[in-house]
């Protein structure tokens, strides 16, 4: 009955292959944290994007457009949807690390029972949430004003998840590498920003010209936007699989990059 | 032997009506502040400016007909530019005012032989000259695409400076009542934005419902985008006389309302 000296205690808590109360614990605290203030994290998107919906109905009535009003608003209304859920999740995922790295609180997170890869699941998962449910109460509102229809609803849910992922990826990352939220800023205003208005999310990228709608199929927010509204209304610019394929692929390496700086503590640990 | 020294250096300094030094030092702090960090300050406008007359030219279309007499791309540029210096001239007094309240740096303006109408005027001829700062660059950034005339100079000149100084006596407003960044984010996700975007930036409002064009006509930004638009194109929707006086009129109660404010020391003395 004698212990052996160094031998962990006895009454070590064990788990499985996977901490399963840890990976929750820290889901849900991402996800509460990136609503947690719903007025404006909720509130602010939603009003955004009527404006954004109000502005075009607008500007297309107003200077005698041909193109038809409803068309337009309901090719935006998907685009827009998916639009606020990928920046919320950004917003989550990157705001959190920085603030925390700030804070010094980041060793609650390096200190917890888990895994890198529990770790990097953890704030993907509450990310997305997060980001679901602002896109969720976009979509409700925007319901009054164009025609949302529900063509398959497994690509939306696939083509949403796809979407957050990426941008809570990306926000990790940026979270990670960052030192200052000016980098957040620059990394929003001069990647994210383009990347989501250069890729169909207003107008149809066959308006582009022949360069630039070659070059968009190297965006994978682009893939990100046509796909939901390929969900919504069954028609999209490109071929729904194989923006699935590429998503499946740059979302999998963006999460071994995450999961091999999680793993070495780049940035995060001394 | 303990005599108090009459030695004429200990006497308080004394200035004139106005204390032209601090003055200045103040506004050019708020200078060198966005100036320090100029890639989010100046270049981020720009690229966001770009961005959004990218996408509303692709939205709308070539179908689009002349809106006032002019291409849709030249009714919208001065419309984007007077949005974009409004946004960081009220960016530059909130912020500053914010920051300085949360890290407690506060006293640095209040302590300084400043009186209330100084650091007024300090704090809003600072976001004065980011507003123009910042729509010198838009504009250089928007004449590469869409051409630009100067029709009537002292229109220009008159509401960019008035926009700026309104737009910053407004943040100096939200710095001064804001407790959090969520204040913050609020006033500008529910009142700025909305009133900003609006206000006949993207459409005109000729062709608005009768009660549509009253509520344009009632909100100050209007005012401040048509008269800049007649400065460029030399077409107004609404009336240049009344829009000048809108703008001095809201200024000038602003002005009051700030040295009010700062005499009172209202959210920043104990």
């Amino acid at each position: 009955m004698s212990v052996v000296p160094g031998s962990p205690p006895s009454n070590l808590r064990r788990f499985g292959a996977v901490n399963w109360i840890g990976l929750f614990a820290l889901t849900q605290r991402e996800a509460r944290r990136g609503l947690q203030d719903y007025n404006y994290q909720i509130l602010g998107p939603v009003v955004s994007s009527l404006l954004y919906l109000a502005v075009f109905h607008l500007a297309l009535r107003t200077t005698g457009g041909t193109a038809s009003n409803a068309d337009l608003l309901n090719f935006i209304a998907p685009g827009l949807i998916i639009f606020v859920a990928c920046e919320k999740a950004f917003e989550c995922a990157a705001g959190s690390f920085i603030f925390d790295k700030h804070e010094r609180i980041i060793a609650d997170l390096l200190m917890a029972p888990l895994s890198s890869a529990e770790r990097v699941l953890g704030y993907l998962g509450g990310c997305c949430l997060a980001g679901g449910a602002v896109g969720l109460a976009v979509a409700l509102v925007t319901l009054f004003f164009a025609d949302l229809s529900l063509y398959s609803v497994g690509a939306l849910v696939f083509f949403g998840l796809m979407g957050t992922m990426l941008h809570a990826l990306i926000g990790i990352l940026v979270g990670i590498w960052a030192e200052k939220w000016d980098s957040y800023a620059v990394v929003h205003t001069f990647l994210l920003l383009p990347l989501s208005f250069l890729s169909g999310l207003f107008y149809r990228v066959e308006n582009l010209p022949e360069t630039a709608q070659s070059l968009v199929r190297f965006n994978p927010v682009f893939y990100v936007i046509d796909g939901f509204r390929w969900g919504m209304k069954g028609t999209g610019s490109a071929d729904p699989a194989i923006g699935a394929g590429i998503l499946l692929a740059v979302n999998a390496v963006l999460f071994a990059l995450t999961y091999v700086w999680f793993r070495r503590g780049y940035r995060l640990k001394p | 032997m303990s005599q108090a020294p009459t030695n004429a250096t200990l006497a308080p300094r004394r200035y004139g009506a106005i204390n032209w030094i601090g003055l200045y030092t103040l506004y050019r702090k708020e200078v060198r502040r966005f100036l320090a960090v100029g890639t989010q300050t100046v270049l981020a406008p720009m690229v966001t400016t770009l961005l959004f007359l990218a996408v509303f030219v692709l939205a709308m279309g070539r179908s689009v007909d002349l809106v006032g007499g002019v291409p849709y791309m030249e009714f919208l540029a001065p419309g984007l530019i007077m949005m974009a210096m409004t946004q960081n001239a009220f960016a530059n007094t909130s912020s500053s005012l914010m920051i300085a309240k949360i890290q407690g740096n506060i006293v640095d303006l209040l302590m300084p032989p400043l009186t209330a109408f100084e650091i007024t005027l300090g704090l809003a001829l600072g976001g004065l000259t980011r507003g123009i700062v910042v729509g010198l660059a838009t504009a250089a950034a928007i004449w590469v695409f869409v051409p630009l005339h100067l029709s009537h100079v002292w229109a220009v000149v008159f509401y960019a400076a008035m926009a700026s100084l309104m737009l910053a006596q407004l943040g100096v407003v939200a710095g001064i009542y804001a407790e959090k960044f969520d204040h913050m984010a609020a006033v500008t996700n529910f009142i700025i934005t909305p009133l900003a975007f609006l206000s006949g930036t993207f459409y005109s409002t000729e062709r608005l419902p009768d009660f549509g064009r009253l509520l344009a006509h009632l909100n100050p930004f209007f005012y401040m985008i048509d008269g800049f638009r007649y400065g460029l194109i030399g077409h107004a929707d609404g009336s240049l006389w009344l829009g000048a006086a809108t703008l001095v009129a809201v200024n000038l109660a602003l002005l009051v309302a700030n040295y009010l404010s700062f005499e009172r020391g209202n959210r920043m003395k104990p």
